[in-house]
């Protein structure tokens, strides 16, 4: 199970009244709430992978890096990660002129509402049950 | 919390928390119903057994088999017209179905022998078939037969034949998921890895959680045999026992329902390292992004492929999807289906058609079910778990919405109050996935809700006067008062022919040459 802990960075950025940034993750967050599929998977410690996963590598991917694309899993990670990076590109040209820290900043607190809203936060009984 | 009480149901407080309203600034995480929870007794369900969810949902929609319960025989009942999936064998599977017939006799003196002489007479009836799944059903679960001891018999005594055991007694669950569960796991258990497939292409699928209706499962396949990828399996729409018995050697499985089986998915990426990559095979956009998915697992030439096959189809489909789209714009619809249709419409059929989804519900899904759906539903919408009819009716008439789209029971509830329905169980008039479908599936949502009959049926012919001397409102008197004028002729209604899955059989592919692979021989 994936820590509590406060995103430290994430707060300070916040407490730094950020509400543009916070404006985007929010729109970015009901962008993939709306398309995606992939973060539902039916166990916390599933949603976790996924959320780790492909959150990691579109945040990779937007940073300017080349993703691990050794194993089949990883590689289909990629391919949501993919669909997201031209997504968020597409449909919100901010991102295309933001640079690499703030990118940074913004997939992680992304991560950290996707984690929240799928995980910790949610009223899904089924997500600690042991056996599929 | 923003539950929602029916007044019919606040004598029955264990209801309480199956419904909510999303309302405004409101996410899953403060609205989500309960769901998969045994129904409340008082209620009057519509739901399924497990035993259902085993074998009329998953299991008979294998093309190439006998299937047989192992039971009274009304159990068997759900065949020619209450399912329609479809296969390019002359629909073998639907036309024919077995019960052994179990009557209070066996119940008390054991129906062993009984089951052995019915698979007997089964197989010497249909010689060119050699394969059954056998299923047992709340009487035959109760009594103990061992049916799997008499399967290990009859193959012993035909060779050449195979024999799936699915214990998933009706009983077995909350509702129909409890027999998807115990189906996917027998099958994995049991019958995965015993085939080995012939691999012609360097790409492998397997299409998992489709069931063909009206040939849904065969136009996916086309997609991904143009984009040169063999579908080992399709699970298990049109799909071949022994495919089946082969789905260890895909490289991907694609995942539509994920509601039905997601855990043979899961069983497979656990034990043959297999990925998952969930899809929506429904809706112009989420269908494209979708194909370039798989596309993208398996490389550049896929891609262009996709691309190529994603541009002709919109470029061919769109115009009359749009045709539809501007005559139901604003138009309210519930959208009641049985699992995944809750997720993977929510949202799409209101980007593309322009309707409105005002209710939300499941008869059997999970809240992971409801997650989905209502993270893509908008403000407003009511979401209910396993309703019964009463709450059905009360929803109805306060959201007042102008289509239900759900399954045959309810919907013959909304007829009875003059709400026109649409089946998107067993379809009016499907497929509805791909393109094409998609369009189909708007022409049918526009020939239910402009109908003239609907008028006409709110006439009490016993009672009330009409006038004589006039004619009816047409569909086009109906539809299109709300579109600018200078639009009415930019484009076309539905031009497709009646059957566009047929066709599809005669066709071939070309696949690239598969690559050697290193445990190809084990």
């Amino acid at each position: 199970m994936t820590s509590l802990r406060p995103n430290l960075k994430l707060m300070r950025l916040f407490e730094e009244n950020d509400m543009e940034m916070k404006e985007r993750i929010a729109i970015l967050e009901n962008y993939i709430m709306q398309r995606c599929l992939w973060q539902f998977h039916s166990r916390a410690w599933d949603r976790e992978n996924q959320n780790n996963g492909i959150l990691g590598i579109t945040k990779t991917m937007l940073l300017g890096e080349e993703p691990d694309l050794s194993t089949p899993e990883l590689k289909c990670y990629w391919v949501d990660a993919k669909c997201l990076v031209d997504g968020f590109k597409t449909k919100f040209p901010w991102v295309n002129e933001m640079n690499k820290e703030d990118i940074a900043a913004m997939m992680d607190g992304l991560k950290e509402r996707i984690d929240y809203v799928t995980i910790h936060g949610s009223l899904n009984e089924e997500l600690t049950v042991k056996l599929y | 919390m923003p539950y929602h009480t029916f007044k019919c149901s606040e004598m029955l407080p264990d209801r309480e928390k199956h419904a909510v309203i999303k309302g405004p600034g409101e996410d899953i995480t403060s609205a989500l119903p309960l769901g998969n929870l045994n129904t409340v007794p008082g209620t009057i369900t519509e739901r399924g057994c497990a035993y259902c969810g085993a074998k009329h949902v998953i299991g008979t929609p294998m093309k190439d088999v006998i299937h047989m319960s192992h039971g009274p025989m009304g159990c068997t009942y759900d065949t020619w017209q209450t399912k329609r999936y479809i296969s390019d064998n002359d629909n073998f599977q639907l036309k024919y179905t077995f019960a052994t017939d179990m009557k209070e006799k066996h119940v008390v003196f054991g129906a062993e022998k009984m089951l052995k002489q019915n698979i007997h007479e089964a197989f010497d009836a249909f010689p060119e078939i050699n394969r059954m799944t056998l299923y047992q059903t709340c009487a035959s679960a109760l009594i103990g037969d061992d049916m799997d001891a008499i399967a290990k018999q009859i193959m012993k005594e035909r060779p050449g034949v195979d024999i799936f055991v699915c214990n998933a007694p009706g009983f077995g669950g909350t509702s129909q998921t409890g027999g998807h569960h115990k189906i996917n796991i027998a099958w994995i258990n049991n019958k995965v890895g015993t085939v080995e497939p012939e691999i012609k292409s360097k790409y492998t699928i397997n299409y998992v959680g489709d069931y063909n209706i009206q040939g849904d499962c065969e136009i996916m396949t086309d997609y991904f045999n143009r984009m040169g990828i063999q579908v080992i399996s399709m699970f298990t729409g049109n799909g071949s026992y022994d495919d089946l018995r082969a789905m260890h050697r895909a490289d991907l499985n694609v995942l539509e329902c994920a509601r039905s089986a997601e855990y043979i998915c899961n069983e497979l990426r656990t034990r043959y390292g297999t990925p998952r990559l969930d899809i929506d095979g429904f809706g112009f956009d989420l269908l494209a992004e979708s194909l370039m998915k798989v596309a993208m697992f398996f490389g550049d030439d896929c891609v262009e492929k996709a691309k190529a096959i994603i541009d002709e189809e919109v470029a061919r489909w769109k115009p009359e999807l749009d045709w539809y789209a501007k005559r139901l714009k604003g138009k309210k619809i519930c959208l009641w289906p049985g699992g995944s249709k809750l997720w993977h419409w929510a949202h799409v059929i209101e980007e593309e058609m322009g309707v409105k989804v005002v209710s939300v519900y499941s008869k059997f899904g999970h809240q992971g079910d409801f997650e989905k759906g209502i993270a893509r539903c908008s403000e407003g919408a009511l979401a209910i778990d396993d309703p019964n009819e009463l709450e059905a009716l009360e929803a109805m008439e306060m959201l007042k919405p102008d289509c239900i789209l759900t399954g045959m029971r309810p919907g013959e509830v909304a007829k009875k109050i003059r709400i026109p329905y649409l089946n998107i169980h067993a379809y009016h008039n499907g497929p509805y996935k791909g393109f094409e479908g998609w369009v189909r599936l708007a022409r049918d949502l526009y020939n239910a809700i402009y109908s003239p009959v609907m008028n006409l049926a709110a006439i009490d012919i016993s009672k009330d006067d009409f006038e004589t001397d006039k004619g009816f409102m047409t569909r086009t008197m109906l539809s299109d008062p709300g579109v600018p004028r200078e639009e009415l002729h930019t484009e076309n209604m539905y031009t497709g022919k009646m059957d566009i899955v047929t066709h599809l059989r005669d066709k071939t592919y070309d696949f690239p040459a598969p690559e050697p692979k290193a445990d190809a021989a084990v």
